[in-house]
């Protein structure tokens, strides 16, 4: 029997609420990490890997696959969440998040493409979109159908590389290819627009000739209908912007900076999986 | 499909390694349907108008946006495609840097880049232009092989033979001043190995790219005065024919580096590298000291700098 509208969202929800776990998970195995921006992405991570992408989780590589990179590579503990959950690794993966090779790639703070469901290493910020561009182009090339989605911080958009690829997806008119924008408003030391102002920041996409969406990030609802609605049209590449809350779910670590990178403890996750609990 | 003839490719390469290699992207095209070349408005330098003519669905012109270019190449090569990127020299390695250590190095993409105007080719475009750090930062990432062609035939062969090759490549190439044919047009190219162009018993020449012909020069002319220089043509610079320089190093008096770059980091570096910890050797380096070079052409340019036939044979009789 087909999944109703409303137990597709009910699951995701169900799955967004399991990503954030495993997200406390790792970063406590670690010791420490970037919870706020993990858990911002939740949301979406959890609709892209458990309604909207096409993927085969016992067969990551999979040539007509849809991709997914991060580019705001710091928030690898919300992927790597996701890539457990979804069965591309084993449990035990989150449980050593940081651990010293012994001959199977862990994860890392940042993505490293030989981790299976991996689809690019990143972490130095900007690199995602110009691959994203690489792989939309090379699924054209190629004659694939398969998607490419990059996932930007709205810090990170001050690295130029990414205006650069904005330039070259409008050229190559890559309806292929979504960029979507955590918007969580707030990076490393502060908040972005202290740090260096990005507004107007859908105009500046629609500029660069994107056809662009807005959506709350943490409506689960809400993002099923940008992500469904793909590709925009007008034979342009995509933007969606998920307006989200930097640190979602745990009350002690929402909307703050203080929250970009930091020590996990036991008592710290206890704390978070209480609130989680609730939900 | 034939190959391009022969003759067509010598004769459209015009003496020049840069145009050598777009002449090979033809061959290459033809033989792998996954071969893709990019540029940043670098079509006319490295000689490609006939390949994005006959090839337009596999050609990615990216702007003059080194970063993205570097991107869309490794993003190009994770679906199975072969990415050629052609650049200058100066900008494909600085302003990408971090896009080639990152996005080919550590994530392992199997793209080639083509350099051209390296060194100080591009004499009176001024330091802006000149490439004279592309060696030590090139050959100092992992899982990256780095080739510099002496001449046309050796730039043709070098790239012909990238195809198919595990990791990112980068071949450095001239500019637009002509360089004389130094290699044997019929041999093979041999990756990761030295070709001895002199033999030699008392002091060995180290060179790659425009210097190798300085080097067999100084050779010839050290021979009248009575001296044995032999002149190994170290087309591979990463990785290094560690063999051939130990073996010169024990049966020569010593060894001179020369290349079209710094002297630190770039091939001198990387000899006196292998030296000081296996065989440690007398040596003079040759190429630019930690100065930017002034604005001038390219040959006397060179010789300004130390790069030419006469001052090699003087440093050579340095370590007699």
């Amino acid at each position: 029997m087909a999944e109703t509208r409303e137990e597709l969202v009910k699951r995701l929800e169900g799955q967004t609420n399991k990503i954030r776990r495993n997200i406390w998970r790792a970063l406590k195995a670690s010791g420490s990490g970037h919870a706020g921006g993990s858990l911002s992405a939740a949301e979406t991570l959890a609709v892209l890997y458990f309604h909207k992408m096409n993927i085969r989780p016992n067969e990551p590589d999979w040539e007509d696959r849809d991709r997914f990179i991060l580019s705001k590579g710091h928030a690898n503990a919300g992927l790597g969440a996701a890539l457990e959950l979804a069965g591309f690794v084993d449990d035990d993966y989150v449980n050593r998040f940081y651990a010293m090779d012994d001959g199977r790639s862990p994860f890392g703070m940042h993505p490293d493409i030989k981790v299976p469901g991996i689809e690019f290493s990143t972490g130095g910020l900007g690199h995602g979109l110009p691959v994203g561009v690489g792989m939309a182009l090379g699924a054209r090339i190629k004659g694939k159908s398969f998607h490419t989605y990059v996932m930007i911080g709205d810090g990170e958009l001050h690295e130029g590389s990414n205006w650069e690829a904005a330039m070259s997806g409008a050229m190559y008119r890559l309806t292929n290819l979504t960029a979507i924008i955590d918007a969580n408003r707030i990076s490393q030391s502060a908040h972005v627009a202290e740090i260096m102002g990005i507004e107007p920041l859908a105009d500046k996409w629609r500029a660069f000739g994107w056809e662009v969406r807005e959506c709350n990030g943490h409506s689960v609802a809400e993002l099923v209908d940008a992500l469904d609605a793909l590709p925009y049209g007008n034979n342009k590449p995509n933007c969606l912007i998920i307006h989200t809350v930097k640190g979602k779910g745990a009350s002690f670590a929402e909307d703050t900076y203080l929250w970009h990178q930091n020590a996990v403890n036991q008592e710290i996750y206890d704390k978070a999986i209480a609130e989680l609990e609730t939900v | 499909m034939a190959a391009a003839p022969t003759t067509d490719w010598r004769t459209k390469s015009q003496s020049q390694t840069r145009l050598a290699f777009g002449q090979a992207l033809l061959e290459l095209a033809a033989k792998d349907p996954d071969v893709v070349v990019l540029s940043a408005d670098t079509q006319d330098l490295l000689g490609i108008r006939e390949y994005i003519e006959l090839y337009t669905e596999r050609f990615v012109e990216c702007g003059i946006a080194e970063q993205d270019k570097i991107g869309i190449s490794a993003g190009l090569a994770t679906v199975g495609l072969k990415p050629y990127v052609c650049g200058y020299a100066p900008f494909v390695t600085a302003r990408g840097l971090e896009q080639v250590r990152n996005d080919l190095a550590y994530a392992h993409q199997n793209v080639v880049i083509g350099a051209a105007a390296s060194g100080i080719s591009l004499g009176v475009s001024g330091g802006t232009h000149h490439a004279v750090e592309d060696l030590a930062t090139m050959r100092s990432f992992q899982n990256m092989k780095v080739i510099v062609p002496a001449d046309v035939s050796e730039a043709y062969k070098a790239t012909i033979w990238t195809l198919g090759q595990d990791g990112p490549i980068y071949i450095r190439l001239g500019g637009r001043t002509p360089e004389p044919d130094i290699t044997d047009p019929d041999a093979p190219f041999t990756f990761g190995k030295a070709t001895q162009l002199r033999p030699g018993n008392d002091v060995t020449i180290i060179a790659c790219g425009a210097t190798v012909e300085m080097a067999v020069r100084a050779s010839d002319a050290l021979k009248k005065d009575g001296v044995s220089a032999r002149v190994l043509n170290m087309s591979t610079i990463k990785p290094l024919d560690t063999d051939a320089i130990l073996k010169a190093a024990e049966e020569t008096k010593g060894i001179v580096t020369a290349e079209e770059h710094h002297i630190t980091g770039g091939l001198g570096g990387a000899v006196a590298e292998l030296l000081a910890e296996h065989r440690p050797t007398k040596m003079r380096l040759v190429g630019l000291g930690d100065e930017f070079a002034v604005v001038g052409p390219t040959v006397p340019l060179r010789a300004r700098y130390g790069m030419s036939a006469e001052n090699i044979a003087a440093k050579a009789k340095e370590l007699l």
